[in-house]
């Protein structure tokens, strides 16, 4: 692939942005193909189809920043981008010759199957097969919809200290949502297994069994009473039950609420924030998962970050600006959605660490109690950390046993006291995928963990 | 290229595929925002994005492709591609592009240039300082931004439809931050208008009151409840709800409004209008996003669905008329179905008098989670909430840690009074939502 732009132009483009005073300037390049295809109702009935392109250029000087962003990639339009940003953040005159020297990072996510390449319908395929299994599980199943999701993300980030590099982070995802219906009720099951790979992702995972397990969980949640409302003590299953960290700790670690004191976490570094028995630790570097990337998206090398130690905060995620603020080094965590959006610390793959108790015994631990076997999604304000996800498959359990399933719960709470009320974490840690939405714009992260419990949560309920 | 040369070579590049039916959907967007934290200006951003969006018919189906690179390639990649798209859908329903003549109402069209780094700086900066005067717990984690977009969309197919349309809007808002004994406590308040005519004033006063009103504050007994749902609540739930009132998730089996058109599925008070020349909006359109006129309505009217919403492929499948909702939620989406200025019509009754009818019950000014914690293919909702007790027809003390839930489609029966105090959100593409403060009976709360 020949670069998205040459290193004479970026070269320009730097030198014009940090004309006006600037200590540091930075460029970001982007061509993205993204490809969606939708099945309902048995049929192809939708396919998007883009081409995104375009160029962001930002500019700091001491704590401040300014971004400007352009799909114009013309010389000129590229230099009055550069124009905007360097004239909002300083008005003197410099003069800085900058030489761009081209670093080659390593690629731990080869790519057997590019899927802009591949015919339509060998998407089709894939989708019709998930599907076909979601409709054939059980007659009460009246409507599937089935998408298949890849994106072709080619990034190049330069900046004024001469690094001129490029990355190309492929990534592809099947989503089923089924829906059962009885006596003019609706409920639904989603299943969204997404990686940092091509198509050969379905070497490894099967779409029929995707399209089934969303077709159980809506068809199981059909026959379920309402979950009942008030405190009691919850079992977690891995995967994206993972979400409750995410939610409750992951975004307040981020330097983007820590370095302006937005955080409950702010100044709490080597102090005990969770249950001895929680390890966390956010990882952008396992090969092949949905967080995962090279670098990051101000080109730094992205690394495994020990969040929590056995209950102690052991580090923040940080990028560059914010790291400046704290007085701290990147942490190799800046991300963006694309061009348009300036970037900043967010999270990549985020777990809890497999821990000391074995399954079985969390369960038989519960007298009464909810077992989460599968979660939607959350959201969490930072600053007071009060946090929310959602239950979509959950059941009662009392004596130790897992009993009825129940539907429309939601847990509720405040990640500092929640994490402290982890008092049991299992040993069959797993991933489950999301989009992350914040600030700098909606990213692929993993979420996951272990079985775990929470010895006392609010659950919404009726 | 220009967008005039790249649409020509696009023609051109048809013309060499056989395709004769198809249409250009360019969306230009500009946006600029500026933030200020302590007593000093943080962060300036400004963007400039434009996309095309190409469809045709080929074998009586619709394809799709987008491009922000406006070149010879694209010209003929996104034609390429938009075949080949279209050659893979096997959904045979009819499909359209619209004839010119429709008669258009006119838009007001939103002229306002965006406001410069200059004329915004001094907007934030005072807020900051407003908020710092305001109250002695207001801590340095308060911001103040300002952001203001515009949005130039152009439609033209082979049928000789030729449309522009430009909308835009200015907000300003602030996130206080207040810390009392270690704890800190958050509220943000935002207006929506011009960058000279906002009232900073007002706007800091109401995120720092919104913030301080939550000091304090305990968790409420898991109960049933009537709930008093702020009017800017009751906006977020038409949003995370709308969904239910497309005719494509209707035909579809995603809405549980299949057959209903004509029956009584809200409480006779309650009349719930989509209008996309509503007054004062800036985000008016004249024409929907497949160039189809577009028009007020009564979605629901005193209690009765009047009608789902359409574009030209769902209303033609039931043999009606388009409603003129078809919507593109960027260029280089396909056409689906979204209102436009959709709110609930607003009632006789003050707040305080809603208040007053409800006597005892929760006051909600905040929900979170909407896109996990609510369903609209199911209807139902359990909402992170927060807010205060209502207690002898008053306000009472700060309540938190609680959720509300019940089933959209039920809660719309429960509504009991309606207040007058309607007020819009934040405008995204041409949709924003309204509603005045709404009390509900019955709902479900869980807090200790």
């Amino acid at each position: 692939m020949p670069s998205i732009l040459s290193r004479d132009t970026i070269r320009q483009v730097l030198q014009k942005a940090v004309s006006t005073g600037a200590d540091f300037a930075e460029v970001y390049a982007e061509h993205t193909k993204s490809n969606s295809m939708v099945m309902i109702d048995g049929k192809i009935d939708s396919i998007t189809d883009n081409f995104l392109s375009g160029v962001g250029v930002r500019v700091c000087k001491g704590l401040k920043s300014a971004y400007a962003s352009t799909s114009d990639t013309t010389l000129s339009g590229l230099l009055s981008c550069a124009e905007n940003a360097a004239q909002a953040i300083a008005n003197g005159s410099a003069d800085r010759q900058i030489n761009l020297v081209e670093r080659i990072f390593g690629d731990v996510h080869p790519i057997k199957i590019v899927p802009g390449t591949v015919a339509n319908s060998v998407k089709a395929d894939i989708i019709r097969t998930a599907y076909a299994a979601a409709r054939e599980y059980h007659e009460n199943i009246s409507q599937v919809q089935a998408t298949l999701l890849d994106v072709d993300h080619n990034i190049l980030i330069a900046n004024s200290e001469g690094l001129f590099t490029e990355d190309r982070q492929i990534r592809t995802r099947l989503m089923v949502n089924a829906v059962a219906s009885k006596n003019g009720e609706n409920q639904s099951g989603v299943q969204s297994p997404g990686r940092r790979m091509g198509l050969e992702m379905f070497d490894t995972i099967d779409p029929a069994t995707v399209g089934k397990e969303a077709a159980r969980q809506a068809v199981t949640m059909l026959s379920a009473g309402y979950c009942p409302a008030g405190k009691m003590m919850v079992a977690i299953e891995n995967g994206f039950g993972g979400v409750i960290f995410h939610e409750a700790c992951g975004h307040s670690l981020e330097a983007t609420s820590v370095a302006k004191g937005r955080s409950q976490f702010a100044g709490k570094l080597g102090t005990q924030i969770a249950n001895p028995k929680v390890s966390a630790v956010d990882d952008g570097t396992i090969p092949g998962a949905w967080g995962s990337i090279n670098i990051d998206d101000e080109g730094h090398p992205s690394q495994r970050n020990l969040l929590i130690e056995n209950g102690i905060l052991k580090s923040y995620l940080i990028d560059r600006l914010n790291g400046k603020r704290m007085g701290m080094a990147s942490t190799g965590s800046a991300r963006r959605q694309n061009y348009t959006y300036e970037p900043t610390s967010r999270m990549t793959n985020t777990f809890i660490l497999n821990g000391p108790d074995k399954n079985e015994d969390i369960i038989r631990s519960m007298d009464y109690g909810l077992y989460c076997r599968q979660m939607g999604g959350g959201s969490v304000n930072p600053v007071t950390g009060r946090f929310n996800f959602a239950v979509t498959e959950g059941y009662l359990v009392r004596n130790g046993q897992i009993c009825e399933p129940v539907r429309g719960a939601s847990l509720i709470g405040t990640g500092s006291e929640i994490l402290m009320n982890i008092d049991m974490v299992g040993q069959n840690l797993a991933t489950g995928q999301g989009m992350c939405g914040s600030v700098s714009g909606s990213i692929p992260t993993d979420v996951g963990q272990p079985l775990i419990r929470v010895s006392s949560i609010t659950v919404g309920g009726r | 290229m220009n967008y005039a040369s790249f649409k020509e070579a696009v023609a051109a590049a048809a013309a060499e595929h056989g395709i004769s039916d198809y249409e250009l959907y360019y969306m230009e967007d500009q946006s600029v925002s500026i933030s200020a934290f302590k007593t000093e200006i943080e962060n300036f951003s400004s963007s400039v994005s434009g996309g095309v969006c190409f469809r045709c018919i080929a074998d009586g189906k619709m394809g799709y492709a987008a491009t922000e690179l406006l070149d010879e390639e694209q010209a003929r990649e996104i034609v390429i591609r938009a075949v080949e798209n279209a050659r893979t859908i096997e959904n045979t329903d009819p499909v359209f592009l619209h004839n010119a003549g429709d008669s258009y109402r006119e838009a007001s069209s939103y002229e306002a240039p965006l406001p410069t780094a200059e004329q915004m700086i001094p907007f934030v900066l005072d807020c900051q300082r407003k908020a710092q005067d305001a109250d002695s717990r207001v801590s340095e984690g308060t911001q103040s931004q300002f952001f203001a977009g515009r949005t130039v969309v152009r439609l033209s197919n082979s049928n000789g439809l030729d449309l522009q349309n430009v909308t835009g809007f200015q907000c300003g808002l602030v996130e206080a931050v207040l810390e009392e004994n270690g704890e800190k406590y958050s509220g943000y308040d935002y207006r929506v208008g011009d960058l000279a005519q906002i009232s900073r004033k007002e706007l800091v006063a109401g995120a720092v009151k919104r913030a301080a009103g939550t000091i304090g504050a305990e968790t409420i007994s898991t109960d049933r409840y009537t709930v008093v749902f702020d009017p800017e609540v009751m906006a977020d739930l038409l949003a995370i709800f709308c969904p239910v009132f497309s005719a494509d998730n209707v035909q579809k089996g995603l809405s549980l409004l299949k057959g209903k058109e004509g029956e009584v599925i809200a409480a006779p008070g309650v009349t719930l209008v989509d209008d996309p020349l509503y007054p004062g909006c800036t985000v008016q359109t004249s024409f929907d996003a497949e160039g189809v006129a577009a028009y007020t309505k009564n979605v629901i009217e005193n209690g009765v669905l009047n009608t789902l919403l359409y574009n030209l492929k769902t209303a033609a499948k039931e043999g009606k008329k388009s409603t003129g909702n078809a919507y593109k939620g960027s260029y280089a989406s396909n056409v689906s179905i979204a209102p436009y200025s959709f709110y609930l019509k607003p009632g006789e009754l003050s707040r305080e008098e809603v208040l007053s009818k409800v006597g005892k019950g929760v006051y909600i000014t905040e929900i979170n989670g909407g896109h996990a914690g609510a369903n609209a293919v199911t209807g139902d909702f359990s909402l992170q909430s927060a807010g205060f007790l209502i207690e002898d027809g008053k306000l009472g003390k700060p309540v938190k840690n609680f959720t509300v839930a019940d089933n959209f489609f039920s809660l719309l029966k429960k509504i009991r009074w309606i207040g007058k105090d309607l007020s819009f959100g934040i405008p995204s593409g041409f949709t924003v939502f309204g509603a005045p403060t709404v009390a509900v009976e019955d709902l479900s709360v869980a807090g200790k």
